[in-house]
């Protein structure tokens, strides 16, 4: 596994408009996530944490420089390319849960998995499985509308295993919750990544949220200002 | 796969049934127009065929002036027959089953105190026969009355049935434009023809009473002339040709200043006007399946944008941009087809309707009604391809983004 970084960035720039009024999100970033890691991105508004992000869920490709994840130079492929490794690795959770409205929990967890063309069965198996590792099996019929912030995010995040990812990409995932919902979310992925070894790169701004990361990124001005294991790991269990 | 799409597609659908409602109508009306224009077309067509074919196949139609063809100027009033020119024909014609000489007039008729328009037609015994008309009630004209010009009336079934209800016409007397007339006999009824004309709305009289009393000129329209079977009517066409060109003193080298028709010309004739009408007509109602075309193209749109932030989600979550395309193209081809299956019901109904209003045989062609499935599924696949595609190249961060 070392010879391969997981995720690695290598002199990455990632810059927005011409000339003079060029701006740089990112400012030659090198950065290495190995396999099983549990990284949470910090900084302020505009310090070029989304758009790494971005990058490494293969949403977004840089201006220059490598974005290699699993080997695979990513920060090059076209459209179509990088859709399939997201189809075929990544899952993502947002801030803002993206659900599906007037769609079942059910239907919302199974989505990915229809677009991975799986079977009618097998996808409603693997759907309520991965809602009763949420603890919302009972609520498998439920729209979004008629759950909580909480239980929506864990759907949300129920669809973004169900597939059995490589890499969990979230973006402020506890960003609209309180702090006991989003103690039980990171508590959830903590589990994901301690259980299942799923790599998770997770932004933040709340300092809290991040200790529940095995690593710590602070992103400032487009670039990486520190750097940091988080050893006193807070311990939800 | 596909059936996961199609039910995606339905749900949206019925998410906004009064928006797709409205813009199914556009191809609802447009698919009702073409399926109601060719059914009714073909339905006239056949109508029209088969009441010239009742004529009788060797029956012909001898007619002043030439018919106007397209293109050429309107012709100046051709001489009108007279009693010479059948008298010619009778005397110089073999082969020949019957003769009859036709005038006609729209004319106001009063029994007591209704009245109707009817066609006052007058002619002579032969018409019976030419025309295959039989009389049900009473009699013809009889040789004295033709000869003589004493009006007597043979009445069709509309006029009968407007004057007399359900009683007897017969010995009754009736004003034809000022003449009385007594009723002697009562027509078969015949319907409607093909061109929605009643065909008995009709009184006839002798030819000789007709020109004396009731148009006061000695001028005959058309002269029908009945072949008898197993003789060509080509031959007979050309005899009646060479007779009237010489009793009409027709120098050689000019033109006929008449016209021989057989029932087939007709029929030909006929037809391929009606087949000019249906498609002109068809053709207007296709434009408005473009036009029905354009508001799915236009919804589509509409629901594209709206569904911006569900097109980033199915992107991030793994979703091809061919996904998105199919499920777009989809919805419009099952919005499309939808409206395209209303039509065909909305269609036929109306041909239905038409065809019982008017007396037209309801023809509805199998392959036409698949032809406005297909094409209506076609409209929805050509005009929900582009805003498919616009929601399939999103940028899924821009998307998800959208509020």
């Amino acid at each position: 596994m070392s010879e391969t970084p997981f995720i690695e960035f290598v002199d990455l720039w990632k810059s927005y408009g011409m000339g003079e009024a060029q701006v740089n999100a990112l400012a030659g970033v090198n950065l290495t996530i190995n396999r099983g890691e549990f990284v949470t991105i910090m900084g302020p508004s505009g310090s070029g944490k989304s758009t790494a992000m971005n990058i490494i869920g293969c949403l977004d490709t840089p201006t220059s420089g490598r974005y290699g994840l699993m080997g695979v130079d990513a920060g090059r492929l076209d459209r179509e390319r990088r859709a399939t490794l997201r189809n075929l690795y990544i899952g993502f959770v947002f801030q803002g849960y993206n659900l599906l409205p007037r769609t079942t929990a059910l239907d919302n967890v199974e989505l990915p998995l229809v677009y991975r063309g799986i079977g009618k069965r097998e996808r409603k198996e693997r759907a309520m499985a991965a809602l009763s590792l949420v603890g919302l099996a009972d609520r498998y019929s439920h729209t979004p509308a008629e759950l909580s912030g909480g239980q929506q995010q864990r759907v949300a995040i129920a669809r973004a295993f169900v597939t059995e990812p490589q890499l969990l990409v979230a973006d402020e995932p506890t960003g609209n919750l309180d702090t006991a919902r989003s103690h039980e979310i990171m508590g959830l992925l903590t589990k994901l990544n301690q259980d299942n070894g799923l790599t998770i790169v997770m932004v933040t701004h709340e300092a809290d949220i991040a200790a529940f990361g095995t690593r710590t990124i602070k992103f400032v001005d487009g670039n990486i200002a520190s750097d940091q294991m988080n050893r006193g790991r807070a311990d939800v269990f | 796969m596909f059936f996961e799409t199609v039910r995606l597609a339905l749900s949206s659908i019925r998410r906004n049934a009064l928006r797709s409602f409205l813009t199914l109508l556009g191809i609802v009306i447009g698919v009702a127009a073409v399926i109601a224009m060719i059914t009714i077309g073909n339905g006239t067509t056949a109508k029209v065929q088969a009441d010239i074919s009742k004529l009788g196949s060797n029956l012909l139609v001898v007619r002043p002036g030439q018919p106007a063809g397209p293109g050429s100027p309107p012709s100046s009033p051709a001489r009108p027959f007279s009693a010479v020119h059948v008298t010619a024909l009778q005397g110089g014609l073999t082969g020949i089953k019957a003769i009859s000489a036709v005038s006609q007039k729209s004319l106001r008729v009063v029994y007591g105190t209704e009245s109707l328009t009817a066609g006052v037609t007058g002619t002579d015994l032969g018409f019976f026969s030419v025309r295959d008309w039989a009389v049900t009630q009473g009699r013809e004209f009889s040789e004295q009355e033709v000869r003589g010009g004493t009006p007597a009336c043979v009445i069709g079934e509309t006029v009968r049935k407007q004057f007399f209800g359900g009683g007897d016409p017969l010995g009754s007397t009736i004003r034809v434009g000022g003449v009385n007339c007594p009723v002697v006999g009562l027509l078969e009824a015949k319907g409607t023809s093909g061109f929605g004309q009643d065909q008995d709305n009709i009184v006839l009289m002798p030819l000789s009473a007709f020109q004396r009393r009731v148009s006061g000129k000695s001028d005959i329209e058309t002269i029908y002339v009945a072949a008898l079977d197993g003789v060509a009517t080509s031959q007979v066409q050309s005899d009646i040709e060479l007779i009237l060109r010489d009793s009409r003193k027709i120098t050689q080298g000019s033109d006929d200043d008449f016209s021989v028709r057989d029932q087939t010309q007709m029929a030909n004739t006929l037809t391929s006007t009606m087949t000019t009408m249906t498609g002109m007509l068809s053709a207007v109602a296709g434009v408005s399946l473009l036009v029905g075309g354009i508001g799915i193209m236009n919804i589509m749109l509409v629901s594209v944008t709206e569904r911006t932030r569900e097109i980033g989600i199915r992107l991030a979550i793994g979703a091809h941009e061919r996904h998105i395309l199919t499920q777009f193209v989809v919805e419009a081809t099952v919005l499309s087809l939808i409206g395209g299956i209303f039509g065909i019901l909305l269609g036929l109904g109306l041909a239905l309707l038409a065809s019982s209003l008017f007396g037209i045989p309801f023809n509805p062609s199998l392959s036409v009604i698949a032809l406005a499935a297909g094409f209506s599924a076609m409209i929805g696949l050509v005009f929900g391809f582009f805003p498919a595609l616009r929601g399939a190249r999103l940028d899924p961060i821009e998307a998800l983004r959208h509020e």
